[in-house]
């Protein structure tokens, strides 16, 4: 087990690698940069943009730039960002942690709510609840991220029973820690929602579908035939040999859980890792972007990882290979 | 030795029933009989006629402003002395409009208003239906921030969603199919690059990508640049999760025995590829190809509802959709989101298609 | 009175609005201490029937339309949901074909024997127990297997791990549903002589599936032969291969490879076994039997008692 676990770990290491150069090599081709935007600015002078642009090491090729950035990135320095007037890595933290709660709730609900209803619609097959949560899945698989984004605003705007976007209130500095816990937390509810919509219909059905598979295995027959009662049959016999295709959907659905966090935070102002690659994206600022699409890439080569043990520790016969 | 279970006979003759239908005649008779698959084809077949009639159906041209009327209501239908809308007059005291009791306007059919060309080069002013009546306009839909007829306007940017995902599977897994089959055929070094570069690819979560990808263009192409620019780059991420399964499938193709008799027959390496290998991969390509349209629809909606796709004043869904982007107008204007409504209906019918494709070709059930 | 006695059961499969049966008018009796072999070939209804006996056969889309299995003179089909886990395990308990697909993959051999004991001896549900089961059916250091998974053992030693499991509650009737069926040859002649051994030393009566006319000799004391949802033959096992009665029993006999008699071209049975809702009317062996007349196709034949405990399904029975 030791050693699937740092084969794997060792795994990540070219991958994040491999990332941060093709977020580098698509930088280097992006016409113009943060300060070719200054250069409008009559009261910097060309001398002083050349020092700053210097600074960056803008002056070498790209593969130079890549290999400072490889050797500052080794120390944990990311950079620094000329748009914010702020390291890289500060800036990114806060972020990091956004986003990483952000999907971490959202999983956890649309989890909680698609397993359930999965085994519930497998266990009543062709019933009205069957069909019902085929349908609910339909419709979740169906309806855009950016669509129910939008409606979630307009529910907030309305009702005014939840924020209109943002992580946190204005005077967030002033509460009491009790009432900053309820403020981010009523902040967060709204884009878990949100997220965890799109995300439950796809882990319904596949929970569903798992069911079936081991409710048709031989091994129910043998555990009915022991005189076990039904439902032990199902939420220990079954259950636990549907859990693990689920957990192998687990990893795979992240990268989807991401993309769909990326567009929750642009429209509902979450201050996340997407937003934050948006906003220096539109501002050419170069190590922020590379610093946010590399740590988007780790949240999901890491999740994966994570999906991988938790796979090998569910199901022996991947444990023992 | 092991003796092997005896297949039933009920198994024995279900399959030489089968064998006498060709696969895809099962295939076929099996679709028909799904039920939401043909309600999804059957909207999906109309979606595309008015998108491809769009010109004609819709009342007004895309970039026609009024200045008279921004943010103008849904007009309800009527039936008062034939097929008429409601009239509506600004609110006192607010931006909104309210019903004039008993005054509609007739809804004349064929008639004739702004220039377009139908199918792109047939230049008419003939549309379905239109006022007649330059001051007062049929907003089915109500208007936009600029007073643009949203109806008109869903109609022509169907034309951009609709076709988007088309090319863009086409585009997809034809190189999906050509690199997965190379990598699964050959494997060793061809195989184990091409696949750690998918690997690469789908480390990034795709959006991430998407935009650093965008970025490296300039952002003030014209729409048709940024139409071709947002299937490329959706191809290119979008290749490698097919490639990595048709490999698969191609690494247990080329071990069955008539692709060995092929290459024993010497045959090149080409032709195996191409008449062995990847019709073998069909089944899994149909579907993951409808599967996969509704990508193409939601990528285009979401660059361009970031500011970094279709550019105005031309109508795309994710455009459209954009101008609801402001939660003020979204309470106020709730019709800005038709388009959304719009994007729903057309995934939704392929995605029933597409199950309905996956359960005809599953000969497992 | 006897162990087991199933009268006149009938079960149909509904598919859509059809309902098609599969066990039609089938009666067993089974003694206590007694080994009875049920044959047939695969598709004839003998798997339905043994799953009947703790009522395991799902329903939908099975439904019982008539007769009785009484279990101890208790008629199963009539017992409440928890009689029936009592009598589960607790009075008869089943071995299937595939072990490696009738254990759970994802639990340990010696938690899901446990689990069986837990539930009828709770007692007994220790691991000295489970190893002594384990020893019972020849598992050689059982100490240090309790701990295994399914996939980590072969075929030979999953079954034998069924078969500690189907023992642990100390049941009267065994069903073992073409036990050997998906083990290599060497292997069967091993967990055949163990139910034969184990037979002995608990004393229950077992029911053994199976497809193979050539273990019945060794085996059994009666014999039931089924065709298309019916019993045709039901004999004292030797009766039966010294010579049998039923036109079907007589060429499954035929196809038999034989090492003792002269190589000829083995007789193979003409024809098909008819699928469920095709079965002819009359005789169901009657298009495919040589012997048959033209009487046949139109009046059902009855099982009665020809000879002193043997029973056919035969118009021609004593004729012939």
């Amino acid at each position: 087990m030791l050693s699937f676990i740092i084969k794997r770990l060792l795994h990540m290491i070219p991958i994040l690698l491999g990332v941060s150069l093709i977020t580098f090599f698509l930088m280097a081709l992006t016409p113009g940069d943060y300060f070719t935007q200054l250069s409008m600015n009559p009261q910097i002078s060309p001398e002083k943009l050349a020092q700053l642009r210097a600074e960056q090491h803008l002056d070498k090729p790209w593969y130079i730039r890549y290999l400072y950035w490889l050797k500052d990135a080794a120390h944990g320095n990311l950079g620094y960002s000329a748009a914010y007037k702020a390291s890289v890595s500060d800036l990114i933290t806060s972020r990091l942690w956004n986003t990483f709660l952000l999907s971490f709730a959202a999983t956890l609900l649309a989890w909680c709510v698609a397993v359930p209803l999965g085994i519930w619609a497998a266990v009543q097959k062709d019933s009205w609840v069957d069909r019902l949560c085929s349908l609910i899945a339909f419709v979740g698989l169906s309806i855009p991220d950016v669509l129910l984004a939008l409606l979630a605003l307009m529910f907030a705007a309305a009702t005014g029973l939840f924020p209109v976007g943002g992580a946190q209130s204005s005077l967030y500095d002033l509460m009491s820690p009790g009432e900053q816990i309820w403020d981010r937390l009523h902040h967060l509810i709204l884009p878990t929602i949100v997220l965890a919509a799109s995300e439950l219909a796809g882990i319904m059905r596949q929970m569903r579908s798992n069911m079936l598979d081991a409710l048709r295995s031989e091994f129910v027959t043998t555990a009915r035939a022991k005189g076990i009662p039904e439902g032990w049959v199902i939420y220990k016999h079954v259950l636990r040999n549907a859990i693990n295709p689920l957990l192998t959907i687990f990893g795979y659905s992240l990268a989807g859980l991401l993309s769909g966090a990326f567009i929750v935070e642009n429209i509902m102002a979450w201050p996340g890792l997407g937003r934050l690659t948006m906003e220096a994206l539109s501002a050419k600022d170069y190590p922020l972007v590379v610093a946010g699409v590399v740590m988007a890439a780790a949240l999901l080569v890491i999740g994966n990882f994570i999906a991988d043990l938790l796979l090998a520790w569910s199901d022996p016969r991947i444990r023992l290979k | 030795m092991e003796t092997s279970p005896q297949p039933s006979a009920t198994e024995a003759i279900a399959k030489a029933d089968l064998a006498i239908a060709s696969p895809w005649q099962v295939f076929w008779r099996r679709l028909r009989r799904h039920r939401t698959a043909m309600f999804g084809a059957v909207i999906l077949v109309i979606l595309y006629l008015t998108a491809l009639f769009a010109g004609f159906i819709a009342p007004y041209g895309y970039e026609r402003q009024d200045r008279e009327r921004f943010f103008h209501r849904p007009m309800a239908l009527r039936f008062q002395g034939g097929l008429a809308v409601q009239q509506y007059e600004p609110a006192p005291g607010s931006s909104k409009y309210q019903a004039v009791k008993g005054e509609v306007q007739r809804i004349h059919f064929f008639v004739r208003g702004d220039k377009y060309n139908l199918f792109g080069f047939i230049p008419s002013t003939l549309h379905l239906f239109g006022s007649g009546d330059p001051k007062h306009p049929i907003n089915l839909l109500g208007t936009d921030q600029y007073g643009r007829d949203i109806f008109s306007r869903l109609l022509y940017g169907s034309q951009i969603s609709l076709s988007i995902g088309l090319i863009g599977i086409v585009l997809r897994f034809g190189l999906g199919m050509v690199m997965g089959g190379i990598s699964g055929y050959f494997g060793g070094k061809i195989d184990s690059f091409i696949m750690r570069f998918c690997e690469l690819i789908m480390s990034i979560p795709a959006l991430y990508l998407i935009m650093s990808l965008r970025a490296t263009f300039p952002a003030n192409l014209s729409s048709t640049q940024v139409y071709l620019l947002i299937i490329a780059i959706l191809s290119f991420i979008g290749w490698a999760s097919s490639a990595r399964v048709i490999r698969g499938m191609a690494l247990s193709l080329r071990e069955r025995q008539f692709v060995l008799a092929a290459r024993t027959l010497g045959q090149r390496d080409r032709h195996v590829i191409l008449k062995h290998i990847l019709p073998g991969t069909f089944s899994y390509v149909i579907v993951a190809a409808t599967l996969s349209v509704p990508y193409y629809i939601l990528g285009e909606v979401v660059l361009s509802f970031l500011g970094v796709g279709i550019q105005e004043p031309d109508a795309s869904w994710g455009i459209m959709l954009n101008a609801a982007q402001n939660p003020e107008y979204l309470t106020n204007y709730p019709w800005l989101l038709a388009p959304g409504v719009a994007i729903f209906i057309t995934v939704l019918a392929f995605n029933f298609l597409g199950d309905g494709l996956r359960d005809a070709v599953d000969t497992k059930s | 009175m006897p162990l087991l006695e199933i009268k006149n059961l009938k079960l149909d499969f509904i598919a859509g609005d059809k309902s098609l049966r599969a066990v039609d008018d089938v009666s067993i009796t089974i003694n206590a201490g007694e080994t009875v072999c049920l044959v047939g070939e695969s598709g004839c209804g003998k798997s339905v029937t043994a799953l009947s006996i703790a009522r395991l056969v799902p329903t939908p889309p099975a439904r019982y339309v008539g007769g009785e299995i009484l279990l101890n003179g208790r008629d199963v089909l009539k017992m409440s949901k928890t009689d029936l886990r009592g009598i589960r395990g607790g009075v008869v308990s089943y071995i299937f074909q595939d072990p490696s697909a009738s254990l759970n993959p994802v639990f340990r051999i010696g938690n899901q024997i446990k689990e069986s004991l837990k539930l009828h001896r709770p007692e007994k549900a220790t691991d000295e127990e489970v190893i002594r089961l384990l020893k019972l059916v020849g598992i050689p250091a059982p100490e240090s297997r309790i701990k295994d998974y399914p996939h980590q053992m072969s075929g030979g030693m999953q079954q034998r791990v069924m078969i500690a499991m189907a023992l642990a509650s100390e049941p009267k009737l065994l069903v073992a549903d073409e036990p050997t069926t998906a083990l290599d040859v060497t292997i069967q002649a091993q967990i055949l002589d163990l139910l034969l051994d184990l037979k002995k030393r608990m004393g229950m009566s077992i029911l053994l599936i199976t497809h193979n006319l050539g273990i019945v000799g060794d085996m059994a004391d009666r014999v039931a032969v089924m065709y298309a949802g019916q019993v045709v033959e039901m004999s004292p096992a030797l009766d039966l291969l010294r010579r049998p009665l039923h036109p079907y029993t007589k060429a499954l006999m035929n196809s038999v490879p034989k090492l003792s008699s002269n190589l000829q071209r083995l007789s193979a049975i003409p024809g098909n076994v008819p699928t469920l809702g095709n079965f002819p009317s009359g005789c169901r062996f009657y298009p495919r039997c040589p012997s048959a007349q033209p009487e046949c196709a139109n009046t059902m034949p009855q099982l009665v008692e020809v000879e002193p405990n043997r029973w056919v399904r035969c118009l021609y029975a004593k004729s012939l």
